[in-house]
């Protein structure tokens, strides 16, 4: 008798040749890459590995920090996601947050003698323009010239972060800041919500709400359905009634508003202020985020935490290892390519 | 070179394609290859080509057994194929396709810098002689059809073919085109040549065949010298006894002929790409089946895009009971009122990886609630597959997993469903075989005497003057010709379709002025 003939195992062989096992593979691959980069670098591998997990989820305060980074993360991929469901490759969440960032600070600026009431939403409405702003410019590049949206996006992210960049050390510069290049400090008013004395903020939860939104919207509604059918036959979505041109602005206005929204949380409850290097590559990691997730607005929420996870036990890396901060770039790429070659590799692999 | 086919057969699947054809193929003779689409003369013809290999039987070069297992082998045995789709470079010029074709093409031209090589005049002989005024720096792309189809017989003449197969040369050829290729045909049989003519068109057999082969279902029916036949016993061999064509009741309701007609197009202009329409003004009557002819890149399919909503008009309109539905006064719309058909269904009407009920749903996409409920979808997709035969009959299935065949049925049954004022049909059953072509026909006009207008457009001249009640023929983006069933001439429609005169019959639209209803 084959040991393969017993029920349990021939179920365990079943389930790792699904999603699942790919899932194991991924996990097992990348804590070996983990610990190989760790060895190389002359360090006790399993012990820093402990370190990292307990820095990111070990207690209370690390994981409300991993909760911090998850926000913007998953807001930034949503901003990817969505495009990505009508078959276009956005880069531009960086770009779309700093819009965010930009425009909501503005309003806030502009009325920043107002009470909170009327303070908050319009710094929420300013950030949400500012983000479908530089997500219709490549739209409408795209429908109107046939621009590569993934080009413009991704050209168009530089041009956002120098915009604030102009904006701090300039116009908007704070004269008591002692040159330092930054904004004045928001007024209370403008200050988002945050949770149990940490510093989690609404943020997130516009990010889970959003997640849950789409995906119900995109994968049972009538529009979703019209993302599907253009995605796959444009010209016969154009026999039905369904306008290409017009979904590429939408999904393009949503995901920028949804990275705006992610932009303006940074700059209102992270930093105070708006100022240079307001969101350290966030856009980028939502991006992967989203990849990794196969599009999927659900899975994005949990790789969300995870990569959050993984920017702050970079913190923790830092001082426990004195190893350098791009540890954590390089161990995120490490774990994007394993994914993506994992998922290659597999049979039946999870869409990505 | 003698060539014997003895005993072919050759089946995919469950379908048998040749069923134990035996054929001689002789010096100097040209045969034609008679048979209905899908009777398996392509089939039988791709094994002489080392395409396919027979399941059974043999083939005997000069007496001797040979494998033919790649076009390679075949070629080096002196047997050439010139198919129906043809195979050129269209960005390059005559020359170097011919060199590009050329066996064991020089590397490195030189062109340029010396002039005519050697090379260059043996590429060149043949199309000398074929076509004397086509100077070889013309870019393919600026090749007329039939300049291109003799472009093709050329590379394969350079292989030294002893055996020339062709694949339904004449079909993409107006009239006059394809009197000059019969007349090829004949001369390179009488200097020692064998030709096959893969044909089912009678004019074919009748200007330029020594000897007939009828095929039907994958079996030869009978050899025929040409002298021994005449049209209508080789359309019966051909089509069997219960001819396919007869049972389709193409007829009118005469209650409906005299009523005014449903759909006007009045004066219109499009651009798009490198197509265009120029002036069109049609009417179609309810239940009236008008036929555009003309030879495909002539319009045709801006004229179904424009009519259906998908590219704007820039002069004109479209009018529909007295309602304008387009115009080129305001954007373009799809309407729910209006069927389109188009050929090659996995391109041009369904989204391949979504499944049949959802491709069904596109019909009415606007109808659909803001959460579709799927259930009553998935029913009328069963519905239509029942009624229409379509196989698999699973509606979950990615309809990119259909066959041709039954995708368009199911693009047929969806289009059909439900009431119609126009239906657009552009060659709704291209590349499908004859059954399934004849089941398209007959829902097509059968939903058509419930009232509806059909605008067919096809490049099939047999089949537009055997179903259509008027035909049309488009020419370089104008209305050529406009003939009624007593006109149905082949001549006088292949001249319209070649621009050689331009009637009169078409009378300059008065400027439109329709009610807009509110």
């Amino acid at each position: 008798m084959t040991i393969t003939t017993q029920p349990a195992v021939r179920f365990g062989l079943r389930l790792l040749r699904g999603p699942t096992g790919a899932v194991l593979i991924m996990a097992a691959t990348f804590v070996l890459a983990a610990l190989t980069f760790f060895a190389i670098n002359g360090r006790e591998s399993i012990s820093l590995f402990q370190e990292m997990v307990m820095g990111a989820f070990g207690d209370g305060y690390s994981f409300s920090e991993t909760l911090v980074k998850t926000a913007p993360i998953l807001l930034t991929a949503l901003a990817v996601a969505l495009p990505a469901r009508l078959g276009l490759i956005s880069v531009g969440g960086e770009g779309q947050l700093y819009l965010g960032a930009l425009f909501g600070t503005g309003a806030v600026l502009a009325a920043v003698d107002q009470p909170g009431w009327l303070l908050m939403p319009l710094m929420l409405m300013g950030a949400m323009a500012g983000g479908a702003l530089w997500g219709v410019i490549p739209g409408l590049l795209k429908t109107r010239l046939g621009v590569n949206e993934t080009i413009s996006t991704l050209l168009l992210n530089y041009v956002g972060v120098l915009l604030v960049s102009f904006v701090v050390h300039g116009p908007w510069k704070n004269p008591n800041s002692l040159g330092w290049p930054a904004t004045i400090e928001f007024p209370q008013g403008a200050i988002l919500p945050q949770f149990f004395d940490t510093r989690v903020h609404m943020g997130l939860i516009f990010g889970v709400v959003a997640a849950i939104m789409l995906h119900i919207l995109v994968t049972r509604s009538r529009w979703g359905l019209g993302l599907q059918v253009s995605r796959s036959n444009p010209r016969v979505g154009a026999t039905a009634g369904i306008s290409y041109e017009r979904n590429v602005l939408i999904v393009m206005a949503i995901g920028g508003l949804l990275a705006g929204l992610a932009g303006i949380a940074e700059a209102s409850v992270i930093q105070n202020r708006l100022q240079d290097g307001l969101a350290s590559g966030y856009g980028m990691t939502g991006f992967l985020v989203a990849w990794l997730a196969g599009q999927h607005f659900l899975r994005i929420i949990p790789l969300s935490v995870l990569m959050g996870g993984l920017l702050a036990s970079a913190d923790s890396l830092q001082l426990y290892a004195q190893l350098p901060k791009a540890s954590a770039d390089i161990l995120q790429a490490l774990l994007f390519i394993i994914v993506l070659a994992v998922a290659s590799l597999w049979p039946n692999r999870p869409k990505a | 070179m003698e060539i014997q086919l003895y005993n072919i057969t050759k089946r995919f699947g469950e379908v048998t394609a040749n069923d134990g054809i035996s054929l001689d193929i002789r010096e100097g003779e040209v045969i034609a290859l008679l048979g209905e689409n899908g009777a398996g003369k392509s089939t039988l013809m791709k094994m002489l080509f080392g395409l396919y290999t027979p399941d059974e039987g043999s083939i005997l070069v000069n007496g001797r057994e040979t494998l033919i297992d790649s076009p390679q082998k075949a070629m080096s045995l002196g047997i050439g194929m010139v198919f129906q789709q043809f195979n050129l470079v269209p960005a390059l010029s005559v020359l170097d396709n011919l060199l590009l074709a050329y066996p064991r093409p020089p590397f490195w031209t030189f062109r340029r810098l010396f002039g005519e090589g050697a090379s260059q005049q043996n590429v060149l002989a043949y199309l000398e002689e074929l076509a004397p005024g086509l100077d070889p720096n013309t870019l393919v792309r600026d090749l007329s059809v039939g300049q291109r189809q003799l472009l093709e017989l050329v590379k394969v003449l350079n292989l030294n073919a002893k055996v020339l197969i062709l694949d339904e040369p004449t079909s993409v050829l107006p009239p006059q085109e394809a009197e000059r290729l019969w007349g090829l045909i004949r001369k390179m049989a009488e200097a020692g040549r064998s030709i096959v003519l893969i044909t089912h068109k009678m004019q074919d057999v009748m200007a330029c065949a020594h000897r007939v082969v009828v095929m039907r279902a994958g079996k030869m029916v009978q050899a025929l010298t040409r002298e021994n036949c005449s049209e209508a016993s080789l359309v019966s061999l051909m089509m069997g006894d219960s001819s396919q064509r007869s049972d389709i009741d193409t007829h009118r309701d005469p209650d409906l002929a005299g009523k005014p007609p449903r759909i006007s197009l009045r004066g219109l202009h499009a651009n798009h790409g490198v197509q265009s329409i120029d002036n069109i003004s049609l009417d179609i009557g309810p239940g009236e089946i008008l036929g555009i002819a003309g030879v495909s890149g002539n319009g045709q399919h801006l004229l179904a895009d424009a009519l259906v909503g998908l590219v704007p008009l820039s002069r004109g309109e479209v009018i529909i009971d007295g309602v304008v539905l387009q115009s080129a006064s305001r954007a373009p719309k799809t309407s729910d009122r209006v069927a389109y058909i188009p050929e090659q269904p996995a391109v041009n009407a369904v989204a391949g990886d979504l499944s049949l009920t959802v491709n069904v749903a596109l019909s009415h996409f606007r109808q659909l609630r803001f959460f579709p409920a799927w259930g009553p979808e998935e029913e009328k997709t069963r519905d239509i597959i029942r009624r229409y035969q379509v196989r698999p009959d699973n509606p979950a299935l990615g309809a990119g997993q259909l066959s041709g065949g039954n995708l368009q049925k199911l693009v047929v049954g969806r289009e059909l469903e439900g009431p119609r004022d126009l239906i657009v049909a552009a060659y709704p059953t291209m590349g499908l075989d004859a059954g399934a072509a004849h089941d398209i026909y007959q829902a097509l006009f059968t939903k058509a005497r419930e009232g509806a207008a059909v605008l067919w457009i096809s490049e099939d001249l047999d089949d537009l003057m055997s179903y259509a009640h008027r035909i049309a023929v488009l020419q370089g983006g104008r209305i050529s010709g406009l003939f009624n069933p007593d006109q149905f001439d082949r001549l006088d429609i292949g001249r319209a379709m070649t621009g050689e005169h331009l009637p009169t019959a078409d009378p300059a639209p008065a400027e439109p002025q329709a009610r807009i209803a509110s």
